[in-house]
């Protein structure tokens, strides 16, 4: 053996090669066996599913871990994964993250458990979310975070400012608020929220990592799709159109709440966060498509959701797999997601279905929030893809982007500096860079 | 320099002095620049989740909502507070308890014999405090996951036995402390050494020994960096990883978080008040224990 | 920490006179007593540096697996300019962060300790009650009490007409650490001193007290030389505390990320190599250059007040 400071380690980790296909008897076999399945997922009440699941295989036990949420949630998970042992059977990782686990093989192909089986029931975007460069399903989505624009319709109408459906009626709106009412922004741009910049470079056509594969690494952050979404933001804050202040901190709270942002370029699961999140604003927002490039298009992308991944250290790959699969597709279980957790919902039956899309809620003034974003998830664009250094690529971002537009500096010339620092970073990683 | 007696020192001899007006209302603005932040956590375990975000900080809003507030966090998740704070009571007072134990031996040892190795092994352990551990946080993992400790309360309780700064002012406090002679006296009488330890000296070793464990009571019942390292199982979180958990899920980008974030105050609060008693009864002691340990070096 | 073991010396001489079979049992003895700390330590403490210091010997990459590098993590770290600028800051930090502490605490001390203010314990406890706080909980509400449109600062700032400090801007962010590392530890610090004034003998005091001194020439002439060892004490706790700064910045970033960066201090930047850039290897390595930093500080600053002490 290696005297490398991981072969403790090594000899503790146990890598299973997936069978060619698993047979339904073999399926059969594997949840009549009594067995012990950890699941970590930082989704509240999630019990429930779990419930579900154990009902129907009465010999499969689930136990639930909460370790965090985000990084800590991640970085408590690579900890696992590197020691041998504690890392769970089954665990919740968000879209982004899919392929830094699974450049470091810590994921297990669900091809061979019928995963394939089930692509049709989820909405295009999200199953190509989970779908590897080499046709692996990694993970099965849980849910989803199509964009939107949630706005204060009593902010826009008090300065007679029309619901802007294009960035250049939304810069024009922001200057015209901006005289108005020097207490208000129109919206706010988070200087650490990477997930968001994501987002805006996916809706404007970018693929910065597309292409990439393995330890080839495709880096374009400089195409012009890339840029004018940099330009734009980067000029918006030079002029004092938007704010710039950190999201999700108390300050941010506040001025939620006390009216400072008249929209919030957010998700679908964002009408529910800002139900407790601002609740003294009840009322007085509603939500609207994502501004477009070019009038008439109607083009979205995706911040945040979630997926249920199988890790290839389990010793239960069968009943791991149907666990995964199970959870995200059974009616049951889909409905009690979208409807208890509030987890905006990537499964075709569920988008369609007239209990969800019809709820009005009273925080938007009765509108159909569920419906628009149902009608929002079909127009993500597909073929975004995610690097496999994703967390050093936000934090990257915040550095360099981030910074440079909260400090209204050059944004497009930052853009040039984080895909530099992303490409000294991955070098160093061992990845053979391929900028273009 | 030879410091008297810790048990003796002044006894207030100024009662016939003035009271100086200025010096106490510069103290007392000190204290309440020290207390401010304290005020707004009360102020704040007092309101709503909207008033939190919508009213001013400092003081009370019209809705007094604490005592439905503590109700909340206690009850939250099936009152897994309770379990956190049961988790801290248990982590810090082994830690603390053993700890204390363990520096008050060798610091006697240190102290009062003479034997190879003695200043190195001393000096060593002092040096060991100047690495930072943050990011040695995964090697220590994988060496606490080999041997299966990672993920128990032992992998909290054993490293917080090792309390430098307790060695360090339990092997001053000893030797001013425990005169010579005593044990001198003790072992013609044909005492063991131990017996010495235990029945003698422990009792003059009293005043330091409620303090280092009093500061290493705070140091593990603050511990946030090592449980959240090593803890997965939320059964055994201390409050303060709970409480970042809570604070994480109330700023959840992703979904129903519920509303946590008054729970987070409020438990914060809550999370306070056992240390905060804890100094207030044993004041006299930890404070004449550092009497010596200061002074004499 | 060097005049501790300097007197000490004169304790553990004294039973040397005995008889050599006394010596030899109460090295034996002696060894017992720390036997039990020092076991702990060695499982607890030096095999996981151990292993650390061994793991920064090699480098392991995403692609390409693990290899023994030798220093060449040393080497890098050495040449950092992240890491060098972050010990720079976190040595300015400790020129503005140590002085006011120790000074305040100083004080507090003094002023406590002449027993000419009302209300001394109370605000005695007052003073300290923040070291009982969680480092956590602590800069949460530093962080609202900082709130640039919402903290009770900027509100009284704007009610008042004066411009509102940006505690959380670039100009202002290491004053604000400051701030609350002073909170924190300034009671801590000053009850050390306290004690230490307490346990100077009343004698001096009222002799000088009938020669006609004042309050302030006996604080001045009797009083501070007094501490100065229980000062050494704080202030080399002070350097490590400094150097090692990380729960205060990491959760403050999030509520400025675009001031504090990752590298703002060195320990959050190999917390930040560990945990978002996997380079575990280089994080250990980086860990000891800071430890080494530390230890130099600290005995220059022994060394330095030996030396004045001495002349």
């Amino acid at each position: 053996m290696l005297a490398t400071p991981l072969a403790l380690a090594a000899c503790g980790r146990h890598t299973v090669d997936p069978p060619a296909h698993v047979t339904r008897a073999q399926i059969d076999e594997a949840m009549r066996q009594p067995t012990e399945l950890d699941f970590w997922t930082w989704v509240p009440g999630i019990e429930k599913e779990v419930a579900l699941f154990e009902e129907a295989y009465p010999q499969i036990k689930v136990d639930i871990v909460n370790a965090g949420q985000g990084n800590p949630h991640y970085a408590k998970l690579r900890t696992a994964l590197r020691a041998g042992n504690g890392a769970p059977d089954v665990a919740q990782l968000e879209f982004q993250m899919i392929p830094s686990f699974a450049i470091t093989e810590d994921l297990l192909d669900l091809r061979p458990y019928g995963a394939g089986d089930l692509a049709p029931q989820f909405v295009d975007f999200a199953w190509s979310q989970v779908t590897g460069t080499g046709g692996e399903i990694w993970a099965i989505p849980q849910d989803t975070g199509p964009m939107g624009m949630l706005y204060r319709a009593d902010i826009l109408d008090a300065h007679g400012i029309e619901v802007p459906a294009t960035w250049d009626e939304f810069a024009e709106a922001a200057a015209r608020l901006r005289e108005a009412d020097p207490e208000v922004y129109l919206t706010n741009f988070a200087p650490a929220q990477g997930a968001f910049f994501a987002a805006m470079l996916w809706q404007s056509g970018a693929n910065p990592f597309g292409g990439s594969d393995g330890p080839e690494l495709r880096i374009d952050l400089t195409s012009p799709e890339a840029e004018r979404v940099a330009r734009y933001w980067g000029e918006l804050s030079e002029q004092d159109l938007i704010a710039v202040d950190p999201d999700f901190t108390d300050a941010w709270y506040q001025a939620l709440n006390s009216g400072k942002y008249a929209t919030w370029i957010a998700p679908a699961w964002a009408p529910t966060f800002l139900t407790s999140a601002a609740a003294s604003t009840a009322g007085l927002w509603r939500v609207a498509p994502l501004p477009q490039w070019e009038a008439g298009q109607q083009v979205s992308s995706n911040w945040g959701g979630s997926t249920s991944a199988v890790l290839a250290t389990t010793r239960n790959p069968i009943a791991a797999a149907v666990f995964a699969q199970f959870i995200n597709t059974d009616r049951e279980s889909t409905d009690t997601m979208a409807n208890e957790q509030f987890l905006y919902p990537p499964t075709k039956a569920i988008l369609e279905d007239p209990a969800f899309t019809g709820q009005q809620l009273d925080f938007y003034g009765g509108q159909e929030v569920n419906a628009l974003f149902a009608d929002i998830s079909t127009t993500v664009a597909e073929d975004f893809q995610w690097s496999p250094v994703q967390e050093q690529v936000y934090a990257d971002f915040t550095a360099t982007v981030g910074t440079a537009v909260a400090n209204k500096a050059d944004a497009v010339a930052a853009m040039e500096e984080w895909q530099a620092r992303i490409q000294e970073y991955a070098e160093y990683q061992g990845f053979t860079v391929r900028p273009s | 320099m030879t410091a008297t007696m810790p048990t003796t020192a002044r006894a207030p001899r100024r009662a016939k002095t003035k009271r100086s007006n200025i010096l106490t209302i510069a103290m007392i603005a000190a204290a309440a620049y020290f207390l401010l932040p304290l005020f707004w956590l009360v102020v704040a375990s007092s309101k709503t989740s909207a008033d939190l975000f919508s009213t001013f900080g400092l003081w009370f809003s019209g809705d007094f909502h604490l005592f439905e507030n503590i109700r909340l966090t206690l009850t939250h998740d099936d009152g897994v507070f309770l379990r956190w704070l049961w988790n801290t009571l248990l982590y810090a007072v082994a830690a603390a308890g053993g700890g204390a134990l363990l520096a008050a031996l060798a610091g006697y040892g240190f102290a009062k014999y003479r034997f190879k190795g003695n200043r190195t092994m001393f000096m060593v352990v002092l040096g060991a405090v100047m690495v930072p551990t943050t990011a040695l946080a995964i090697p220590t993992y994988l060496v606490f996951s080999q041997i299966g400790l990672a993920d128990t309360p032992w992998a909290i309780i054993l490293p917080s036995l090792v309390n430098p700064f307790g060695l360090f002012l339990m092997r001053v406090y000893a030797e001013s402390a425990v005169p010579d002679s005593l044990l001198e006296a003790a072992r013609i009488d044909g005492a063991s050494e131990l017996r010495i330890f235990f029945q003698v000296v422990l009792r003059l070793l009293a005043p330091g020994f409620a303090t280092v464990l009093l500061f290493a009571l705070v140091h593990t019942w603050n511990n946030y960096f090592l449980p959240l390292i090593m803890l997965n199982d939320p059964e055994l979180y201390p409050i303060t990883v709970g409480l970042a958990r809570w604070q994480g899920q109330a700023a959840a980008a992703g979904g129903a978080s519920g509303d946590l974030v008054p729970l987070v105050v409020t438990g914060s609060l809550l999370s306070i008040i056992p240390l905060v008693i804890a100094f207030l009864f044993l004041q006299r002691y930890w404070q004449s224990g550092l009497v010596s340990g200061a002074v004499k070096q | 920490m060097t005049a501790t073991t300097e007197t000490a010396a004169p304790a553990a001489a004294a039973p040397s006179t005995r008889r050599p079979q006394r010596t030899r049992r109460n090295a034996l003895a002696g060894y017992m007593f720390v036997l039990p700390f020092m076991i702990v330590f060695l499982a607890m403490f030096v095999v996981p540096l151990a292993y650390a210091a061994y793991f920064s010997l090699f480098r392991e990459q995403i692609i390409g697996g693990n290899v023994f590098v030798g220093f060449e993590n040393y080497t890098r770290a050495f040449g950092d300019e992240a890491l060098w600028t972050g010990i720079g800051r976190v040595c300015l930090f400790f020129l503005i962060q140590v002085p006011i502490m120790l000074v305040a605490a100083l004080a507090f001390a003094l002023a406590l300790d002449t027993g000419l203010t009302r209300l001394a314990r109370t605000t005695r406890l007052a003073i300290f009650v923040p070291y009982a706080v969680p480092g956590v909980i602590a800069t949460l509400m530093w962080g609202f009490l900082y709130g640039p449109d919402f903290g009770p600062f900027a509100q009284i700032a704007e009610a008042v007409g004066v411009g509102v400090p940006d505690f959380l801007g670039p100009d202002l962010m290491l004053g604000s650490l400051a701030n609350i590392v002073v909170w924190e530890f300034t009671g801590y610090n000053m009850v050390i001193l306290f004690a230490a004034l307490r346990a100077v003998p009343a004698e001096l005091y009222e002799a000088a007290a009938v020669d006609g001194a004042g309050q302030w020439r006996i604080a001045w002439s009797i009083k501070i030389p007094s501490l100065k060892s229980a000062l050494v004490v704080c202030m080399i706790f002070s350097i490590i505390g400094s150097f090692q700064l990380f729960n205060e910045p990491q959760l403050m970033q999030t509520l400025a990320p675009t001031v504090i960066d990752n590298a703002y201090t060195p320990n959050l930047y190999a917390y930040n190599l560990a945990f978002i850039g996997q380079e575990y290897n280089y994080a250990a390595a980086v860990s000891f250059v800071l430890g080494l930093v530390i230890l130099v500080g600290s005995y220059a600053f022994m060394f330095a007040t030996n030396r004045r002490s001495r002349r």
